[in-house]
C-alpha cells in the first residue's frame, strides 16, 4: 500500500494508547453503553450496569447520524453533559461520535475519545479537524470501504499530528440480508499485518442481532482483536434508536464473564 | 411568535423584574446611611404621583399605585431589619458576592463598580463592611487590591477561601458552535487561558464576571459568551455550555473582610505590609525575626512601590495574633528596621491554605 507514511507497519512496535487507566493496544478493552444518550436516568443506569459487568469505557451518542431526517437526532450538547456526568460518576472514560467539524473542539471538551462513524469515514474535513483535537480517535470502517481506503483515512488523522487512532471494524455491506452487515473478521489479522494501530470489533452493528453478538465477540478475541465496542441499554425495549440490537445488562454481563477467560487464554498461547 | 416563545419571554421579564427589585432594595438600604429615618411620606407621595403620569394603558394607575406601595412597604420593612451593608466589587452573582455571603450572614450585599469604590465606601461609612479578593491560586496576587491595601486605613477582620468554578455561559438563542468572543473579568479570562486557546475563542476583558453575564443576558451580542459562576447562570437566565473550564484542577481565591474597626476577637492570623531600605540584608533581617520567634508565614508577596518603583512593598501574612507576646515583640523590633510598617490587623483564619 502506497502513501501510508505513518499508518504502515514497519517495525514490530505496536501503538498503545493510554486513556486514563486503560491501555488500548495492550489490554483487551471493552467499550459499552447505549446507542444514544436519552436521559439522565437512562445514561446513569446504563453506565453503572456496564461498569459493574466490567466494561473499560463508556459509549453513548449525543449526535446521531440517522438514515431518516425525522429519526431521533440526539440530545446534542445536553447529551454530552449527561455522558460526561455518567463518566465522572462511574470513573469510565467516554467515547462519543462527532459528526460536524464545528462540534469537534466542543466534543473534545467532554469526551475522552472521539468516534468517527462509518458514514463519515471519508469526511476529510472532519478527519482533519479530529486530527487536531488532541484526543484519541476511534475510526470506524466505512461500510463500503476497502482496507486501503480505511487506512488512508487513518493517515489523514495521523498526518495532522494525532498519533492516537483506534480502528474499528463494524461490518460491511454484502448481498446477505439476514444480518445487518457482514462482519469482516479477517480484517483483524490483515490490519495487524498492515499497520501498528490497534483494531477493535463492533459486533452490534455488524450483526444487528442480539443472539449473534456473544459468539462474534468471542470470535473477535480469538482473531486477535484489541477490544470490542458493544451497545448495552438498561431497558432495550425503551431505547430511542436501534432498540432491537442493544443488549440487556444481564446478557452483556454473561458475555463479559465468558470473554475475560478466553482473552487470558489467548494471551498464554505461544506466538 | 409562537405560544412557547411568548411564554419564555414572559418568564424572562418576570425574572428581570425580580432582579431589578433586588437592586432597588439594595439602594433603599444604602439610602438609610444618609437619612436614618426611613419614613419620608412626602417624597413617597411625590414618587407615586410621578408614576401616575407615566400613563401606561395596560398598567392602570390604581394597580401601579398599589404595586409601588407594596414595594415601598417591603423596603421599609427591610430598612428596619438593620442589616449590615457589605460591599463587593462586581454585579450580583460575582464571586465577591459569594465570598460576602460566606463571611457575613444576613447582610445586604451591595455591588460596586470598582475595588476602589469598596475601599472608599467603607472608609466613608457608606458601607459597614467590604469584601475584596487578595490572591488566586492560579493567577497570584490581585494587584489592584494589594495596591489599595497599602494606602487604606481599613482593618482586615476576616478571610475566606472561595473555590472558583468558572462556567462558560451563553444565552439560550446562541448556538455554542458559533461562539467566537468571550467576555469576562481579566482574572477569569487568565484562569481559563488554555480552554480559550483550545476552542479558538477570543478573550474580551470586562469589568466583572457577573457584569459580563448580565450584559450578555440584556444585549445578547452575536457569537458571544461569558465566563462567570453558575450562580450567574441562574440569576441572568443563561445556559451553562461547560462547567469547570479553569486551567488548574483547584482554583480558589482568598478574600479579605474589611472594616473601619479592628476585629473584636483576638484572631489567630495577622497581615502586615512593610518596606525596608534598599540595602543588603535588610529584608533578611526582618524575616529572621519571624524565623527566630518560630512564627509561621502563610503568605509572602512583593509589589513595586507606586511612589518609588525601584523599591518594594512586602505583604506578609502569618500565624498568630498581635495580642501574642512573641508577635508583639517581633512587630516592635520591626518598627526600627523598616521604612514603613502597616499592621492590617489580626483575624480568625479559615482552615486550610490557599
Amino acid at each position: 500500500m502506497k502513501n501510508l507514511k505513518l499508518a504502515a507497519r514497519e517495525t514490530k512496535q505496536r501503538t498503545v494508547i493510554n486513556i486514563s487507566d486503560v491501555a488500548v493496544g495492550r489490554d483487551f478493552v471493552v467499550i459499552a453503553g447505549p446507542c444514544s444518550v436519552e436521559s439522565e436516568e437512562q445514561m446513569l443506569e446504563s453506565a453503572r450496569a456496564v461498569k459493574s459487568a466490567g466494561a473499560d469505557m463508556l459509549r453513548g451518542g449525543a449526535f446521531k447520524p440517522r438514515t431518516s431526517p425525522y429519526a431521533f437526532q440526539g440530545l446534542g450538547l445536553r447529551g454530552l453533559k449527561l455522558l460526561a456526568e455518567a463518566g465522572r460518576q462511574t470513573g469510565l472514560p467516554i467515547v462519543t461520535e462527532v459528526i460536524d467539524p464545528r462540534d469537534v473542539s466542543w466534543v473534545a471538551e467532554f469526551a475522552d475519545v472521539l468516534q468517527i462513524g462509518t458514514r463519515n469515514m471519508q469526511n476529510y474535513s472532519l478527519l482533519k479537524e479530529v486530527g487536531q483535537a488532541g484526543r484519541p480517535v476511534l475510526l470506524k470502517r466505512g461500510m463500503y470501504s476497502t482496507l486501503e481506503e480505511w487506512l488512508n483515512c487513518a493517515e489523514y488523522i495521523l498526518s495532522e499530528g494525532n498519533p492516537n487512532v483506534i480502528l474499528c471494524e463494524r461490518g460491511i455491506r454484502t448481498f446477505e440480508t439476514y444480518t445487518r452487515n457482514t462482519l469482516d473478521l479477517s480484517a483483524v489479522p490483515a490490519i495487524k499485518e498492515l499497520t501498528h494501530l490497534p483494531i477493535i470489533i463492533d459486533p452490534t452493528h455488524s450483526t444487528g442481532r442480539v443472539n449473534l453478538i456473544g459468539p462474534m465477540s468471542m470470535a473477535a478475541v480469538a482473531a486477535g482483536a484489541d477490544g470490542l465496542i458493544i451497545e448495552v441499554h438498561y431497558k432495550p425495549e425503551e431505547a430511542l434508536c436501534d432498540a432491537d440490537q442493544a443488549l440487556t445488562p444481564v446478557i452483556f454481563a454473561d458475555i463479559m464473564a465468558r470473554l475475560r477467560p478466553l482473552s487470558s487464554f489467548m494471551d498464554k498461547l505461544p506466538d | 411568535m409562537k405560544l412557547e416563545g411568548i411564554r419564555n419571554k414572559i418568564d424572562k421579564i418576570d425574572r428581570e423584574l425580580l432582579v431589578l427589585l433586588q437592586e432597588r432594595m439594595g439602594l433603599a438600604l444604602r439610602s438609610r446611611k444618609f437619612q436614618p429615618s426611613a419614613v419620608d411620606s412626602k417624597q413617597e407621595e411625590d414618587a407615586l404621583e410621578r408614576m401616575k403620569r407615566l400613563n401606561l394603558d395596560l398598567v392602570k394607575s390604581s394597580f401601579s399605585r398599589q404595586l409601588l406601595k407594596t414595594i415601598i412597604d417591603e423596603s421599609k420593612r427591610l430598612q428596619d431589619e438593620d442589616r449590615r451593608l457589605v460591599a463587593f466589587q462586581g454585579e450580583h452573582g460575582a464571586y465577591g458576592e459569594v465570598a460576602s455571603r460566606g463571611l457575613v450572614t444576613a447582610g445586604a450585599y451591595i455591588p460596586c463598580l470598582e475595588f476602589i469604590d469598596v475601599f472608599r465606601g467603607v472608609e466613608a461609612g457608606d458601607f459597614d463592611l467590604g469584601v475584596v479578593p487578595v490572591e488566586n491560586s492560579l493567577e497570584g496576587a490581585v494587584t489592584q487590591v494589594n495596591d489599595l491595601l497599602t494606602t487604606t486605613d481599613l482593618k482586615v477582620i476576616g478571610e475566606i477561601k472561595i473555590t472558583v468554578n468558572h462556567c462558560l455561559l451563553a444565552t439560550e438563542e446562541t448556538d455554542y458552535r458559533e461562539i467566537r468572543v468571550v467576555y469576562s473579568h481579566p482574572q477569569a479570562l487568565a484562569q481559563c487561558r488554555d480552554f480559550l486557546m483550545r476552542n479558538k475563542l477570543e478573550a474580551r476583558p470586562y469589568y466583572d464576571t457577573a457584569g459580563a453575564a448580565k450584559m450578555l443576558a440584556r444585549e445578547n451580542p452575536k457569537a458571544s459568551a461569558a465566563i462567570a459562576s453558575d450562580l450567574c447562570a441562574e440569576l441572568y437566565d443563561l445556559e451553562i455550555i461547560k462547567e469547570g473550564i479553569e486551567d488548574g484542577p483547584s482554583n480558589s481565591t482568598r478574600f479579605l473582610l474589611l472594616s473601619k474597626e479592628p476585629c473584636a476577637d483576638r484572631g489567630d492570623k495577622t497581615s502586615i505590609i512593610f518596606a525596608v531600605a534598599h540595602e543588603a540584608g535588610e529584608l533578611y533581617g526582618v524575616l529572621k525575626l519571624f524565623a527566630e520567634a518560630k512564627i509561621n508565614l502563610t503568605r509572602i508577596s512583593s509589589m513595586p512601590l507606586r511612589s518609588d518603583p525601584s523599591n518594594y512593598s512586602f505583604f506578609l501574612d502569618f500565624e498568630g495574633s498581635q495580642g501574642d507576646a512573641k508577635v508583639a515583640e517581633v512587630l516592635e523590633k520591626m518598627e526600627a528596621m523598616t521604612i514603613s510598617l502597616k499592621n492590617l490587623g489580626s483575624y480568625p483564619a479559615t482552615k486550610g491554605g490557599l
